[in-house]
């Protein structure tokens, strides 16, 4: 059949196309994004880029004494089961209680919607794990690094302490840290990460990415909210 | 070794798939770079769509914040099942584009 009498919207197949002359510039940005996007996706899962990112947001731990240990919220279900962030923190702190580097253990941490609080799920757990009561100090009514730095500051001033071990995860560390040296403490870190700076699994190194682009914008926010 | 693993097999696979399109199937090799743009498109498709939903969700996070006084997580906005969604959205979106852009107006609204 004779298919070289066309309507003019279909290309004849055998004329040269050059690669630009029906790209769109749209489509031309499109496709630098796409490859850019491409690229860092590699770059983020098979070099060491993110181990590098994250052990430079990191603050190294320094454990000594002092006289509480705050060990800051990472979220719970409904059920009352711990994320594994929040459970490794409340693990730290309870170890470095019961090896006697302070002796008052605060847990902090909300509810999710109608369940037990975190830092209710938490004493619980460190009083299974030999914590005295009298030892244990909860705060529940604390969403963000920062309220959490103002109501457990006033507190422990309240109590006369100055001197905690601060337990989070290395990347937060450092915004931690200045928000609870803000209101008066004298901040030692002590951190408890669940995933290793040095993972060099793929979905490692995505996480770590994710971690530290997360620490990044939140350090920024807090930056510009005056926080910091 | 380990680390390196998934990227030897995905490429294993696309020589793979290379070899059977043009030796088998006689695919052509100007169709394949023309395949590979579709592709990047797609993908640059889906990062706006997922910079608009983080953006958006950040927005509407913090603007819930102040509304109802109480707290609403921003780690809300950055579920990692929003980068597949953003895919979705994306390829969607580019196909339209391109289907609205061949059709050239003929043919609106009709069946196909």
């Amino acid at each position: 059949m004779e298919s070289r009498e066309r309507s003019d919207d279909v290309k004849p197949r055998n004329l040269p196309v050059s690669k630009f002359s029906t790209v769109s510039h749209w489509e031309c940005t499109c496709r630098v994004l796409g490859l850019v996007g491409v690229i860092l996706f590699l770059a983020f899962a098979f070099t060491p880029l993110p181990n590098l990112l994250a052990q430079r947001l990191a603050t190294p731990s320094r454990l000594e004494r002092a006289e509480a240990i705050v060990v800051l919220g990472a979220g719970v279900s409904e059920d009352g089961v711990l994320g594994s962030n929040s459970l490794r923190r409340a693990i730290q702190g309870i170890v470095l209680q019961r090896k006697g580097l302070a002796s008052l253990l605060v847990l902090t941490g909300p509810a999710t919607n109608k369940g037990p609080t975190e830092a209710a799920v938490r004493a619980a757990l460190a009083r299974d794990l030999g914590v005295s009561q009298d030892a244990i100090i909860t705060e529940e009514r604390v969403w963000t690094t920062r309220e959490e730095a103002i109501r457990i500051g006033a507190l422990l001033r309240d109590r006369q302490v100055r001197r905690i071990l601060l337990v989070t995860n290395s990347q937060h560390m450092e915004r931690a840290r200045r928000l609870f040296e803000r209101v008066g403490l004298e901040v030692l870190p002590a951190t408890a990460d669940d995933i290793s700076d040095s993972d060099s699994s793929p979905e490692g190194r995505l996480e770590l990415m994710r971690i530290a682009l997360q620490e990044i914008i939140a350090r920024l926010y807090y930056r510009m909210a005056g926080y910091l | 070794m380990e680390r390196f693993f998934v990227l030897i097999l995905v490429g294993f696979t696309s020589v793979g798939a290379f070899l059977v399109g043009v030796g088998a199937i006689g695919l052509s090799r100007e169709c394949l770079r023309r395949a590979i743009g579709k592709m990047l498109n797609g993908v640059g498709w889906t990062l706006i769509f997922f910079m608009l939903n983080l953006t958006v969700g950040m927005a509407i996070v913090l603007v819930g914040r102040l509304l109802m006084r109480g707290f609403v997580p921003l780690y809300l906005a950055s579920d990692v099942t929003l980068l597949f969604l953003s895919l979705l959205q994306g390829l969607t979106f580019q196909w339209w584009r391109e289907w609205q852009t061949s059709s050239g107006g003929q043919g609106m609204g009709t069946g196909g």
